[in-house]
């Protein structure tokens, strides 16, 4: 028997086990359209998410190379004593916040960055050193993001493929066997009608047959 | 496997379940975009007992869309109800300020309530206002 033509195993045919299939591929439809909904918008999720990480990871490379230009120009004006210096008591603190938020259902990291600038004599350093240290910030800030982004990628994607397996049970296996079999035991009663109807006739002819007879 | 594909309790159990799984994690209670605005960390709890963090530049920039009178009056998360009595993936937002902030991020001059969204809007939603949306699936007759 083809797998399209399979169907499910009923203790006895009866019209009560037809009834109660019907109901059973109604509550299997409408969780097969949860399941449905729920897969597109998560694969739409990850698919942003994928586009978005690659689009940022590219972002964070070709700043790097620049900010490690801008760093190079730096050395050339300043002592590398003077740039760890000024790297250091840049901000008083940089906290990484890590928190989570959910999308349909399913739970991702957030990060977030949260620096306190400290009160330095910005005058006291040359310009350039300004402009590594605003590259190297944005970079940090991406980093966090990146980071964040290629989490939930692997968590959205786990579900992802979860909810694929199940869906596909549903539309491939459950849904069309218990089709099958609603179509299985249709046939089955009307068969029986036939039959039933067939013997009423036969009855009635020999009770005809005898009456006519006696 | 034919047993438990029979056992009709089974499958309504599995789809309570799969409601409980994706609305688990929606709000115990919203906050107001003011009261979040205020917060050093703004969150939600949630019913699972976890949290849903708010990015504070989102917040920001819903507070920049609405101006400070309406601020007043957004509860988030914006909760989109997903329909799945429906043929197509739809997604309904009955809160009128939400309604007004989803309207403007999508830049929609006009809309009516309920707004209805598709997949198509959400991309846009996604890059705006990511934490400050969450996805509610409601399905009628069963409970999760």
């Amino acid at each position: 028997m083809s797998q399209f033509q399979q169907i499910l195993r009923i203790t006895r045919p009866t019209k009560i086990e037809l009834i109660k299939l019907k109901r059973r591929i109604k509550v299997a439809r409408r969780l097969h359209r949860v399941l449905k909904d729920r897969l597109i918008i998560l694969t739409q999720e990850l698919i942003s998410l994928i586009r978005r990480s690659l689009e940022l990871r590219t972002k964070v490379h070709s700043e790097l190379v620049k900010c490690e230009g801008l760093l190079l120009d730096a050395l050339s004006i300043s002592t590398p004593q003077v740039v760890e210096v000024y790297a250091n008591t840049r901000y008083s603190s940089v906290t990484a916040i890590v928190g989570s938020r959910v999308v349909a259902g399913v739970r991702v990291p957030l990060v977030e960055l949260e620096r306190k600038e400290a009160t330095i004599d910005y005058s006291a350093y040359p310009l350039t050193l300004h402009e590594v240290g605003k590259c190297y910030d944005a970079v940090i800030e991406d980093i966090s993001r990146l980071a964040e982004m290629e989490i939930s990628i692997v968590k959205l994607g786990a579900e992802v493929a979860r909810i694929r397996r199940r869906v596909n049970a549903l539309e491939n296996i459950l849904i069309p066997r218990m089709e099958n079999t609603i179509k299985f035991l249709e046939m089955k009663f009307e068969e029986r009608e036939r039959e039933d109807k067939m013997r009423l006739k036969k009855v009635k002819e020999l009770l005809t047959r005898r009456s006519q007879g006696g | 496997m034919v047993n438990i594909l029979t056992n009709r309790d089974i499958i309504e159990a599995y789809l309570r379940e799969e409601l409980k799984v994706v609305n688990r994690s929606l709000p115990l209670k919203r906050k107001l975009l003011a009261e979040l605005l205020r917060e050093e960390y703004p969150h939600v709890i949630t019913r699972d007992g976890g949290i849903h963090m708010f990015r504070k530049s989102e917040l920001k920039l819903a507070y920049e869309l609405l101006g400070d009178e309406l601020a007043g009056k957004l509860y988030l998360p914006i909760i989109l109800e997903v329909r799945t009595d429906l043929k197509e993936t739809t997604l309904v937002v009955k809160d009128e300020v939400a309604a007004k902030l989803i309207a403007r991020v999508l830049g929609l001059s006009k809309y009516e309530l309920p707004l209805y969204l598709y997949p198509v809007h959400l991309q846009e939603l996604r890059k705006k206002i990511e934490t400050l949306i969450q996805y509610a699936f409601t399905l009628e007759g069963i409970t999760p």
